[in-house]
C-alpha cells in the first residue's frame, strides 16, 4: 500500500535518444556513443543565458561550456548507461568527444562513453534509463541503434520498455518478490542485446 | 479500565492509523535516497504499477501539454484556455506526489490542534507562496540577470538545502513546544497503585527529553478521578509553565494564546513559508519556457492556476488528517490520564516527524523531487 502511494515520480525531462555500440577491429567493445535530444522546455531551460551570434542559431562553440556542464553532472549518475558483458558489468570512464548541437528548438547531447577496460563478450547487455523516472529516455523511431565496426556474426536486439501498465505492474510485482524495490524505473529501461557467438 | 473500552480504543487506533498513513505516505514520497546536500543520486524508489502507473503517466501526459499548449498560444489564444485547465489538473495530480509540503502540514496541523479552515488556509498560502516565489526566482534570473542554467539550477539547489533546514527547524521547534505538554502528561499519567491516599513521588520520567528540566522546586498534587492521589515535583525552567493545570485531564483543547490571537497567526506563517519557500522545480520550467516564447503572462497564470490545484490536494489530505485526530480525540475524551496521554502522544508524535521529515531531507536519507536541472547542470 506505502510502496505502490510512494512511487508518483515522474519524468520533467524527455529525452529522445540514438546509441551506438562501437568495436575495435578485433570485436572488442570500447565505447558506447549516444546522441540525446531534450524536449524543447528543458532545451529552453539549458539555454537561457547563453548568447548567440545569430539570434535562434546557437554554435557548438557557444554551446560548448553547457555540454561541459552536462557531461559533468551526468558523471554522478553513471550516465543512465548500464552495461554488462556476459552478466558481469562493466564500468565506463568519463565522456569524451561531447558535443551540444541546435536543431529545430531542440538540444542534442553527443558523447562516447569509453569503457573503463575494453571488453570481449558473447553477450552485451545495455540499458539506459533513469531509475528515479524523473528523465524519460525514449530512442528514436528510426535508427535507434548501431553497431559500428561489430563482427559481421553480432545480434542486436533492441527491446523498448512497455508502457502498458499492466505489464508495468507485473514486473513490478515480480521486482516485489524477488525482494528488489531498488529499480523504480528499471520498468522503463531500453534494453540492447548483442549476442556474438 | 471501563468495559466497552476496547471498541473505543480500536477506533482510536484506527483514527490514529489513518493519521499515520497520511504521515507516512507523505514521507514515503520521499523515499529516494538522496546525496547530502542537494543533488539526488541512485533513487531506490518502490514499484508502480495499475492505477498509480497510471496516474503517473497522466501527470506524465499532462505536464507535457503545458509546453505544447503554450506553444500554440502564441498563435492560438484559445490554448491558453487549454493551458490553464491542464496546468490545474496537472497541480492536483502532481501534489499526490513528493515535495509539496503535505507531511509538514498535516503534521503541524495534528501537533498543534488546528481546525481544518486552518489547514485549508494554510495549504492556500503556502500554495500560493510557492508560486509567488517560482515567478519571482525567473524574473530575476532568466529575465533581468540573463542568468544561466547553471546559475539558476545552483540557486533552485541552494533554496532546496535551505527549504530543508527550514523544516528541520520548524520541526525542532514544535517538538520543543509539544514535548512540554507530552511529558507532562506522561507524568501525570504514571500507573499508580490502587492505594488511595498514598502519596508517590514520581520523578523519574522523562527526564531524557533534552529541553525538559525539573528542578523540583513544588509539588504539585492531582487527583485522577479514580481517587488515587499521586505527587510528583515538577518546575519548568521555561515557557511551559503556564499550562500547568493542563495535565489535570480536562482542558483537552489548545490554549487560547495558541489557536487565535497574533502569536498564532504568526506561527500559521512559518509553516507557509516552510512550505512555500521552495519553488516546484516544474513551475520553473514551465514560466522559463513562456518567457521565451513571449507569452510570460500565459506562464505566470499557469503557474497560478497549478498553485490552486496543488492546494486543493494538499488541503484535502490536511483535511483527513485533522478529522482522525478530533476522532481519535473524541475517542478518547473520556479517558482521563490515558485519553490525554494518548493525544499529547500524537502531537508529540506529530511533532517528532516534522523535525524527522526535515533532518532526513537535509541529510540525505529522503529525497523529494530533485531540481529538475539537477542531472544535466
Amino acid at each position: 500500500m506505502f510502496g505502490t502511494a510512494a512511487a508518483q515520480a515522474h519524468p520533467h525531462v524527455w529525452i529522445t535518444a540514438r546509441s551506438e555500440v562501437i568495436y575495435a577491429p578485433d570485436g572488442t567493445i570500447t565505447g558506447v556513443r549516444h546522441a540525446w535530444t531534450f524536449d524543447d522546455m528543458f532545451s529552453t531551460y539549458a539555454l537561457q543565458g547563453i548568447e548567440a551570434k545569430i539570434k535562434g542559431a546557437y554554435t557548438r562553440e557557444e554551446l560548448a561550456p553547457l555540454a561541459q556542464t552536462n557531461v559533468e553532472s551526468l558523471n554522478e549518475y553513471a550516465y543512465f548507461t548500464f552495461a554488462k558483458a556476459d552478466g558481469r558489468k562493466q564500468k565506463f570512464t568519463e565522456p569524451i568527444d561531447y558535443f551540444l548541437e541546435y536543431n529545430n528548438t531542440e538540444l542534442t547531447l553527443h558523447f562516447t562513453l569509453p569503457a573503463k577496460t575494453p571488453f570481449k563478450t558473447r553477450q552485451l547487455s545495455l540499458e539506459v534509463f533513469d531509475p528515479a523516472f524523473f528523465i524519460d529516455f525514449k530512442y528514436a523511431d528510426k535508427d535507434p541503434v548501431k553497431l559500428v565496426g561489430a563482427p559481421a556474426d553480432c545480434k542486436l536486439q533492441f527491446q523498448r520498455p512497455n508502457d502498458g501498465t499492466a505489464s508495468a505492474q507485473q514486473l513490478g510485482e515480480q521486482n516485489f518478490l524477488n525482494g528488489d524495490s531498488s529499480n523504480f524505473g528499471a520498468m522503463f529501461a531500453n534494453k540492447i542485446v548483442v549476442e556474438c557467438p | 479500565m471501563k468495559q466497552g473500552s476496547s471498541f473505543a480504543r480500536g477506533l482510536a487506533i484506527a483514527a490514529v492509523a489513518l493519521a499515520a498513513f497520511v504521515l507516512a505516505d507523505a514521507a514515503m514520497h520521499a523515499l529516494s535516497a538522496q546525496n547530502p546536500f542537494g543533488a539526488p543520486r541512485r533513487a531506490a524508489e518502490p514499484q508502480v504499477g495499475g492505477i498509480i502507473g497510471w496516474l503517473l503517466a497522466k501527470q506524465g501526459e499532462f505536464y507535457r501539454e503545458i509546453s505544447s499548449t503554450i506553444r500554440a498560444a502564441k498563435t492560438d489564444g484559445y490554448a491558453v484556455w487549454t493551458l490553464l485547465g491542464v496546468s490545474f489538473a496537472y497541480g492536483i495530480f502532481h501534489a499526490a506526489g513528493p515535495g509539496h509540503g503535505k507531511a509538514v502540514i498535516s503534521s503541524y496541523l495534528v501537533a498543534n490542534r488546528e481546525t481544518a479552515w486552518r489547514g485549508i488556509a494554510l495549504s492556500f498560502a503556502s500554495a500560493l507562496l510557492q508560486a509567488v516565489v517560482a515567478v519571482v526566482f525567473v524574473v530575476i534570473g532568466a529575465w533581468l540577470l540573463n542568468a544561466t542554467a547553471k546559475t539558476s539550477c545552483g540557486a533552485e539547489k541552494v533554496i532546496e538545502i535551505a527549504s530543508y533546514a527550514l523544516i528541520a527547524a520548524f520541526g525542532a521547534r514544535l517538538v520543543w513546544s509539544k514535548g512540554g505538554g507530552f511529558f507532562r502528561a506522561l507524568q501525570a499519567h504514571v500507573p499508580q497503585p490502587a492505594i488511595a491516599g498514598v502519596p508517590l513521588r514520581r520523578h523519574d520520567h522523562g527526564h531524557h527529553h533534552r529541553d525538559h528540566h525539573h528542578d523540583d522546586s513544588h509539588d504539585h498534587h492531582h487527583d485522577h478521578g479514580h481517587g488515587v492521589g499521586h505527587q510528583h515535583a515538577h518546575a519548568h525552567a521555561h515557557a511551559h509553565a503556564h499550562v500547568h493545570d493542563e495535565h489535570c485531564g480536562h482542558s483537552h483543547g489548545p490554549e487560547p494564546s495558541e489557536l487565535a490571537g497574533p502569536g498564532g497567526w504568526r506561527r500559521g506563517l512559518s509553516a507557509i513559508v516552510t512550505v512555500g519557500i521552495r519553488p516546484c522545480s516544474g513551475a520553473i520550467l514551465v514560466l522559463g519556457f513562456s518567457l521565451a516564447q513571449g507569452l510570460f503572462w500565459a506562464g505566470i497564470a499557469a503557474t497560478f492556476v497549478m498553485g490552486i490545484g496543488t492546494a486543493i490536494t494538499v488541503a484535502t489530505i490536511a483535511i483527513l488528517a485533522v478529522s482522525a485526530r478530533g476522532l481519535a480525540q473524541r475517542v478518547s475524551a473520556g479517558r482521563d490520564g490515558s485519553g490525554m496521554l494518548f493525544m499529547r502522544g500524537i502531537e508529540f508524535g506529530a511533532a517528532g516527524l516534522v523535525l524527522l521529515f526535515g533532518l532526513g531531507l537535509l541529510f540525505g536519507y529522503l529525497a523529494t523531487e530533485p531540481p529538475t536541472c539537477a542531472y544535466f547542470m
